[in-house]
């Protein structure tokens, strides 16, 4: 079975350091080297390749009462090599940490979908591909992040931008400095990667921040100034907010002290948008600490308000039937 | 007593099924229903029509040829087709049947040819003991006589009515007599007769030598006098050829001539047949075993086993002098010691003379007979093919990579001993998909067949018409293209056709079934073996079956009832009854060989999952180790390298299928320990063996 032919390619020949890295980059590096050198060491000693993987599901988050947020418990997946059902993932597992090595080297970074077409090709041979669609890659990059305990932007690696800000707010991103206050009718987007090497706050003259669940609400308020009117930070995340969104709430709440409320449907989707803001997603409960606002504040209709405030039917929106699943689902999370 | 009971019972039967006539009538056309009905009400006042002495005048005896002659379809003569075929089975039967009693190893000929327009020539030729002048007539010339009915013996023939029945089938449908020559020993005159049957009397009439038959000497003036008649004739030392000329249609495939020789050779591996069809085409099927089957005992009637008319018969015939040397002489398994408790229990002198037993007491002795604990009868009067035969037989025949027989100990059903064997071939590849471009091109120019839906089904075993069809519109050739003018490029797409066409698809189990030795080839619906196979959970041994269904795969099953005396549903001997104790060994016979082909099955999907898997991991291993080079440096060979050893260790078992150069192996039959009753064949040797021009390509190893 010798399939001895390799792409000469020089992208895929091992290339030594050239350039001197960040103490960050350097970190990152190891955890990829000791996931591949796994590899090597299984070959040379003809044993079975594995990774841990920490487990991101809801039987690995635990709730913690006293910080209010989920936090990741210690359960780990092995992903197998020699596993049928794990074969393809460990390899794209492989593929992702050899992605973040090049961008580390070439200190650049890129989109998960940039990430996912760079790895993306035919495997030798056969008709498969290493990755069929973003839906396939996006997860196995979070699994390297949990792995390497590195978060997105040590590797990297950013989401697509969602969500945006408006208010009596300068900053700087990337060296240029932003006045949030004069952005038009768009607003300033948030961008994926928030940390402080890329956005430095300048002055906040805002009293609170109000997040909106999506970009039509947003638009409206925008429109309306009234965040010139009340003073305040408006921004929304497009729904279920990413974590550029939630990080940069963090900061503004944790770093400028500004309270952070939040204006969402009376509705299953809703609510949860509220809790995860406020205590972190299952998903992503390894970064709960830095995202997190449990201070956050619902502000909106509740279910009681119909009643208490004499509301007519028409106000009304009927639960379609994904609704009730995922009201139940949410209702027997533990956080809830 | 007893026959008035009867009486009373018959005529007490008679009245609903005069009701069901009627209304039958009425369903079938209401306006005649009413007078007819009318018509069927007792008419008390109405004149007799006929009286007693005027029915008397019109009442007299059938002879048994006349009624066969009326109800042929009984003997299977019911279409031409089928009356071809049961004249050949019926003279094959009788010749193979008289070789063995006779000790010596059976060679037939059959040969056919065609006189008219659905008009055969039939001679069966065998090398068997010949018959004695005096009994020819009677043989060929009288239905119902013959040496098998009166014993209970292991044999094919039962009646004696076949071969007379084809005889007269042959003179009512063409008008030529039956043409026997026989030959007792080389140094004796053989014996040329032409007959008919007298259907009136049952009585042969000989026709030539003025009634006498012809004498033929040995020597040269014997040949002279052959070719003078016109007699057919293959000089043997001693043996008989029956010539039968009769309306018939012949016909290929299913249901055919072929078939039927095919399927005897495989029950019979120690006959050698020659065949010779209409079209002159020469067949040969040579014997596997050099060894003829023990020789069947006659045994005599176990008392489990008789009727009580059968047991006043006996009584009235016996020689013996008292009841109980009665006892011990005309049944099995009667010890003196039996016959005197049986004489006790029936309240009968043990001493009382057979003879002046009465009918009240035969009662008494019967049902004294069916109470008493006597032993099974004696199962040595059962020779059954054995399974090393069988799977001999078998491989010769049909092309599978696996086989298994097994041969059940024998029971008893109605005291008749019977035993059942099973004998079954799994898979295979048709040679015709390991066929190069070159031999095919050999192959093509060689043929002789006018069409090439003719070639495929001729040249390569396992290729029905059906096959051969579906290979044809695959390939987008016509049906009757002439296989020797086709271009290059043709020969391509028939060459890919064949490769790719896949002949096991909705391939329903064959079944083969055999009495005695013989295929029975019509009515498998009425028999009780196909409902034992079909009743039979084939799923559990990794064969697909719907519900009331044979299984489909690509399986071939032969079932062997073997008796003293097989119970089939009619005269023509097409289907074996159901009784339960049949039913029974053959479930038992069945799940025997399925649990052997389950055995083997599984071990082969294990095999082939084992090799998936193996397939799948060595998929992602080059990227792996591309990944993890890039990583860390280290080279890529060698990561590699390590790990498709490492997933072949993973894999071990897919090495049964696959060695060095990824070759397909089968596992052997001592893999998988299970037992001397299996064959297990290496396509490769299979192919060389059917065909040997078709030496099996060498796998091409591409390792560069």
């Amino acid at each position: 079975m010798g399939k001895s032919k390799r792409s000469d390619s020089s992208a895929d020949q091992y290339q030594p350091l050239t350039i001197k890295l960040g103490e960050k980059d350097a970190r990152t590096l190891d955890g990829i080297v000791q996931l591949a050198g796994d590899v090597v060491k299984a070959a040379t000693k003809q044993k079975d390749p594995f990774i841990e993987i920490p487990a991101r599901t809801l039987s690995n988050v635990n709730f913690n009462k006293r910080r209010k947020i989920i936090e990741m418990g210690k359960a780990t997946n092995r992903r197998q090599l020699f596993n049928l059902s794990q074969a393809k993932s460990y390899m794209q597992t492989l593929l992702v940490a050899k992605g973040c090595k090049q961008l580390i080297f070439e200190q650049k970074t890129t989109s998960i979908r940039g990430l996912f077409y760079l790895l993306k090709g035919t495997i030798e041979g056969t008709k498969e591909e290493t990755f069929d669609t973003q839906d396939e890659c996006d997860p196995i990059i979070e699994d390297v992040e949990v792995t390497l305990n590195a978060l997105r932007e040590e590797l990297h690696v950013y989401a697509q931008s969602r969500g945006n800000l408006a208010g009596p707010l300068t900053l700087v991103d990337s060296g240029d400095t932003i006045d949030c206050a004069r952005m038009g009718s768009s607003g300033y987007s948030i961008p994926s990667i928030v940390e402080p090497d890329i956005i430095q706050f300048i002055k906040c003259d805002a009293k609170f921040v109000l997040h909106v669940e999506k970009d039509t609400v947003w638009r409206r308020f925008n429109e309306d100034k009234f965040w010139r009117k009340h003073n305040c930070i408006l921004s929304h995340g497009g729904g279920q907010p990413p974590r550029g969104v939630r990080r940069m709430l963090n900061r503004l709440h944790n770093e400028l002290g500004l309270p952070v409320y939040c204006l969402l449907d009376n509705d299953p989707w809703g609510y949860y948008i509220y809790s995860v803001i406020k205590q972190g997603s299952i998903n992503l409960a390894f970064e709960s600490q830095r995202m997190a606002i449990p201070e956050a504040k619902y502000l909106g209709l509740r279910s009681i308000d119909f009643d208490r405030c004499n509301l007519s039917n028409s106000v009304k929106i009927k639960l379609s039937d994904t609704d009730v699943n995922r009201a139940k689902q949410i209702a027997s999370y533990p956080c809830f | 007593m007893e026959q008035q009971n009867f009486l009373g019972a018959e005529s007490d039967s008679g009245l609903p099924e005069s009701n069901g006539h009627n209304l039958n009538n009425n369903g079938h056309a209401g306006k005649k229903s009413k007078p007819e009905k009318e018509a069927a009400k007792p008419a008390t006042d109405r004149r007799r029509r006929v009286t007693a002495e005027s029915m008397a005048t019109k009442q007299k005896e059938i002879s048994v040829s006349e009624f066969f002659v009326k109800n042929r379809h009984l003997l299977g003569f019911d279409n031409p087709r089928k009356a071809l075929l049961t004249t050949i089975k019926e003279a094959v039967d009788n010749s193979l049947d008289a070789c063995e009693e006779a000790g010596i190893l059976p060679e037939v000929w059959v040969h056919i040819e065609q006189t008219g327009d659905n008009r055969y020539k039939v001679g069966i030729q065998d090398n068997g003991p010949g018959i004695l002048k005096s009994q020819i007539p009677n043989i060929f010339g009288k239905l119902l006589y013959g040496s098998k009915f009166h014993r209970l013996r292991m044999s094919r023939g039962q009646q004696g009515i076949g071969i007379s029945a084809a005889g007269m089938y042959g003179l009512l449908t063409t008008g030529k007599p039956v043409k026997i020559i026989s030959k007792t020993s080389p140094k004796k005159p053989a014996h040329y007769y032409e007959l008919q049957i007298d259907t009136k009397r049952n009585k042969p009439e000989i026709l030539n030598g003025k009634g006498d038959g012809i004498e033929i000497p040995t020597g040269e003036a014997g040949q002279a006098e052959i070719v003078k008649h016109g007699i057919e004739w293959i000089e043997t030392n001693h043996g008989t050829r029956v010539t039968i000329e009769l309306e018939a249609k012949f016909h290929r495939g299913r249901g055919g001539v072929e078939e039927y020789l095919e399927q005897t050779a495989i029950a019979n591996p120690h006959v050698t047949l020659h065949y010779v069809d209409p079209e002159g085409h020469a067949k040969e099927y040579p014997r596997a075993a050099e060894e003829l089957p023990p020789e069947p005992k006659e045994i005599k009637p176990h008392p489990y086993g008789i009727e009580l008319g059968m047991l006043i018969n006996m009584l009235k015939d016996t020689p013996a002098g008292t009841l109980a040397q009665f006892l011990t002489t005309s049944f099995s398994r009667v010890s003196t010691a039996v016959a005197t408790a049986v004489c006790k229990t029936a309240n009968l002198s043990s001493r009382a003379h057979p003879k002046r037993i009465g009918r009240h007491e035969a009662e008494t002795l019967f049902k004294a007979l069916q109470v008493s604990k006597i032993n099974p009868p004696e199962t040595d009067c059962l020779a059954p093919i054995g399974e090393q035969l069988l799977l001999k037989g078998l491989h010769q025949v049909v092309p599978a990579e696996f086989y298994v027989a097994v041969t059940r100990p024998p029971a008893v059903y109605r005291g008749n001993p019977f035993l059942i064997e099973v004998a079954l071939a799994y898979g295979g590849t048709s040679p015709m998909q390991k066929v190069t471009r070159e031999t095919l091109k050999e192959l093509l120019a060689e043929s002789d067949a006018r069409t090439l839906r003719q070639f495929l089904t001729n040249t390569f075993s396992g290729v029905g018409t059906e096959g051969a069809n579906r290979i044809l519109r695959e390939s987008e050739l016509g049906t009757r293209a002439a296989p020797s003018k086709l271009k290059p490029k043709e020969v391509d797409a028939l060459l890919s056709a064949m490769k790719n066409v896949n002949l096991e698809e909705g391939q329903s189990m064959n079944v083969l079934r055999y009495a005695n030795r013989v295929p029975l080839l019509f009515l498998p619906g009425a028999c009780g073996i196909t409902s034992a196979v079909i009743n039979t959970n084939w799923r559990s041994y990794g064969l697909s079956q719907s519900r009331g269904s044979l299984p489909s795969g690509p399986v071939t099953i032969m079932v062997h009832v073997a008796s003293v005396w097989v119970p089939f549903t009619s005269e023509s001997k097409e289907a074996v009854a159901s009784y339960p104790d049949i039913l029974k060994e053959l479930r038992l016979a069945l799940q025997a060989v399925g649990r052997k082909l389950g055995t083997y099955l599984n071990r082969r999907q294990k095999v082939k999952q084992e090799g998936e898997r193996r397939q799948i991991f060595l998929r992602y291993l080059s990227k792996v180790a591309e990944a993890t080079h890039y990583i860390t440096g280290e080279d890529t060979q060698t990561i590699y390298n390590g790990l498709v050893e490492l997933a072949k260790k993973k894999t071990s078992e897919a090495d049964l299928v696959l060695d060095e150069s990824g070759q397909a192996q089968t596992p052997s039959a001592d893999d998988l320990e299970l037992g001397d009753n299996v064959l297990i064949v290496s396509e490769d040797t299979h192919a060389a063996r059917l065909l040997p021009s078709l030496a099996p390509e060498q796998p091409s190893v591409d390792e560069s």
